[in-house]
């Protein structure tokens, strides 16, 4: 009967429990997309790095992450890939040798960075580069004296396609050694300093260049169906993947730039959340109150009929909490549709002035788009409903200590 | 001889004010049995309403006891005060004092909801209630929808159906006019002629003094005297 009596009392004043449902929703719709515009935003930043570094979960030798060098490799880099290829978690694994070089034409040269990559196991899913070739295509074997560049790179090397590049790394030994390419693919980012200073070439070739063994890389790149599942997969690697020399490293380790960049956002975005709750809660507790404070005399009439302060608590709460429910409620509806067009189609957001291209120099998606995993639904619904019951709470109490001798004055 | 309903020994109720303290109820001593059908009268500020609100242990006396069915309530916490009230008392006011978003059905049921009394029984008593009061087929109007008689009858209804030791009704007649106030004088003598449900009444009305059968004229707080017509 409380409950009943909790619902009609919320309809006694019609326009202030729909303004009231009104801020609630409208907080809900802020909190989605909020947290759907950061989550996608990171999640993308993070799927970029990931595919243009180390991948979820990095295997490389112990130190690599210190004094990254050539000098530094697993001898038995593919049979851990093709071990880890076979867990059903792990979407893919590749191994990849990483190193600077010196990249020469006849006329020019310039620093940057080398990747070595399989183009059996890698393709455009795993390595972003691959996926942004406008020119060209991938070199075809992993034998091939062949070499994808930036659009960057081929600009200031003064090359196009099937022209020939030099590039020069220093191997274990520390000695300088070169091989000549062909271009055969040229790829454009956005991202100046990507375009202009990394390029591929197939792992075979560097091995044989480097004198590494058949199955030698610099590191093994695991990829995840979800990022937020690397710190568990790390942990689940440890024991045996790690010791003779390696380490795991999380994306956080191996890009603690970029992590601590989303840390940082993602702490203004809940401080950000913080505000919109208290403004929430604040428009709840102020309808509660009054709505309470109103019916001073009928809570004195209910406690001369015998019911008892603790009743009338309950009675309150119960109401604050049917504001949050039919909030929620209105919140989902108006959410729903806003949050389906945001994830579906987005909006371009490209013509911004002064929009950035890339964070840390990880490509940034253009498009403004919303995501939202199922943890921070359920964390929206259930700081909605806290916050509206909090709200409640001190009215809740103040009807609940109501001396009805006084309250049947009024 | 049965034992009082209700004995106050000795009661005082005072209330600071400025730097005085007044005395609305000042060493009253007063019985009230069952069966009783009593009107405490008296001038106003002649502390007939604290008076109720003491018995009806919506307040504590200052000093003195008050004893309800052999439970002394001066000395009860809010929650027990809430108890013996919803177990005990039932009150009749000059307002009404409906449950607004009820129904007249609900506002009747809502004493037997807070007792925990089963649905089927509530349901049964409710309706018995409604129709001894006259407000069958109005069961499922909400206050607004029923004239002040019809209201005070739900109050009625409301006070009795849980059964209590005593109905305190303060002015219960001062709002409805002259047929409607006698059909509700009618209704509680019938109740309490019939069911032996005790009534204490505080009033200035005529009506209600001319059918009680005991008259308590209270003055400055204090019993002034009594007229037993039983």
């Amino acid at each position: 009967m409380l409950l009943r009596m909790a619902w009609r009392n919320l309809w006694r004043s019609k326009r202030r429990t729909l303004i009231t449902l009104g801020s609630v929703a409208f907080g809900v719709w802020l909190a989605v997309t909020f947290i759907g515009v950061g989550e996608n935003s990171y999640s993308g930043m993070l799927e970029t790095g990931a595919r243009l570094g180390a991948g979820h979960v990095t295997i490389q030798p112990a130190g690599y992450q210190d004094t990254p060098g050539l000098d530094h490799s697993l001898s038995d880099a593919s049979t851990i890939r093709e071990s880890l290829a076979k867990d059903p978690t792990v979407e893919r694994a590749v191994a990849r040798i990483n190193g600077q070089a010196m990249f020469a034409t006849a006329r020019r040269s310039l620093g940057g960075a080398l990747f070595a990559i399989d183009p059996r196991h890698e393709g455009a899913e795993d390595n972003v580069l691959l996926d942004a070739i406008v020119e060209g295509a991938v070199f075809e074997a992993p034998t091939a004296k062949q070499i994808v560049i930036g659009r960057g790179m081929a600009k200031k090397l003064g090359v196009g396609l099937k022209k020939r590049v030099v590039y020069t790394l220093v191997d274990e030994e520390g000695e300088l050694v070169s091989d000549v390419a062909r271009v055969v693919g040229i790829f454009e980012t956005g991202v100046v300093e990507v375009d202009s200073g990394v390029a591929l070439v197939p792992i075979d070739t560097a091995r044989k260049l480097l004198s590494y063994g058949p199955e030698e890389a610099t590191m093994v790149a695991v990829f995840l169906a979800d990022h937020r599942e690397a710190a568990e997969a790390r942990d689940r690697f440890l024991g045996t993947y790690d010791g003779e020399g390696r380490e795991i490293l999380t994306w956080r380790q191996t890009q603690p730039e970029l992590a601590g960049i989303i840390a940082m956002d993602r702490t203004m975005n809940y401080v950000f959340q913080i505000l919109i709750g208290l403004l929430i809660g604040a428009g709840v507790f102020n309808t509660l109150l009054m709505s309470v404070l109103e019916r001073r005399r009928e809570f004195g009439v209910m406690m001369a009929i015998g019911t008892r302060p603790r009743e009338l608590f309950e009675l309150v709460v119960a109401e604050s909490v049917l504001v949050g429910i039919a909030g929620l409620i209105v919140g989902a509806i108006a959410t729903v549709p806003w949050y389906w067009f945001m994830r579906t189609k987005g909006i371009d957001i490209s013509q911004v002035q002064g929009m950035q291209t890339s964070v840390n120099g990880v490509l940034v998606d253009p498009v403004m788009r919303l995501l939202l995993y199922p943890s921070s639904m359920v964390a929206i619904l259930c700081g909605v409903l806290v916050l509206t019951v909090l709200a409640g709470l001190y009215p809740a109490w103040q009807a609940g200590r109501v001396p009805p001798v006084e309250s049947l004055k009024v | 001889m049965n034992e009082p309903i209700v004995k106050l020994d000795e009661v005082t109720k005072t209330y600071p004010q400025g730097n005085q303290t007044i005395a609305a109820v000042a060493g009253l001593s007063l019985q009230i049995e069952p069966g009783e059908f009593t009107a405490l009268c008296g001038p106003s500020g002649s502390g007939k309403t604290t008076t109720l609100n003491l018995i009806g242990a919506l307040d504590v006396p200052t000093s003195g006891t008050i004893v309800v069915e052999g439970h002394d309530i001066s000395h009860m916490s809010r929650a027990e005060l809430a108890t013996v009230r919803r177990d005990r008392i039932g009150f009749v006011f000059q307002a009404y004092n409906l449950i607004p978003v009820l129904t007249a059905y609900e506002n009747a049921e809502f004493v037997l909801a807070l007792k925990k009394v089963p649905a089927d029984e509530r349901r049964r008593r409710v309706i018995d209630m409604l129709d001894a009061v006259g407000l069958a087929g109005l069961e499922d109007r909400r206050p607004d929808e029923l004239s002040g008689g019809q209201q005070q009858r739900v109050a009625i209804a409301r006070a009795i159906v849980g059964k209590p030791a005593i109905v305190l009704a303060d002015e219960p007649t001062a709002n409805v006019d002259s047929e409607n106030a006698e059909a509700l004088l009618d209704i509680m003598q019938d109740l309490n002629e019939t069911h032996g449900v005790t009534f204490l009444f505080s009033t200035h009305d005529e009506r209600v003094m001319r059918r009680a059968k005991r008259i308590v004229h209270l003055r400055d707080g204090a019993l002034d005297h009594e007229e037993n017509r039983a």
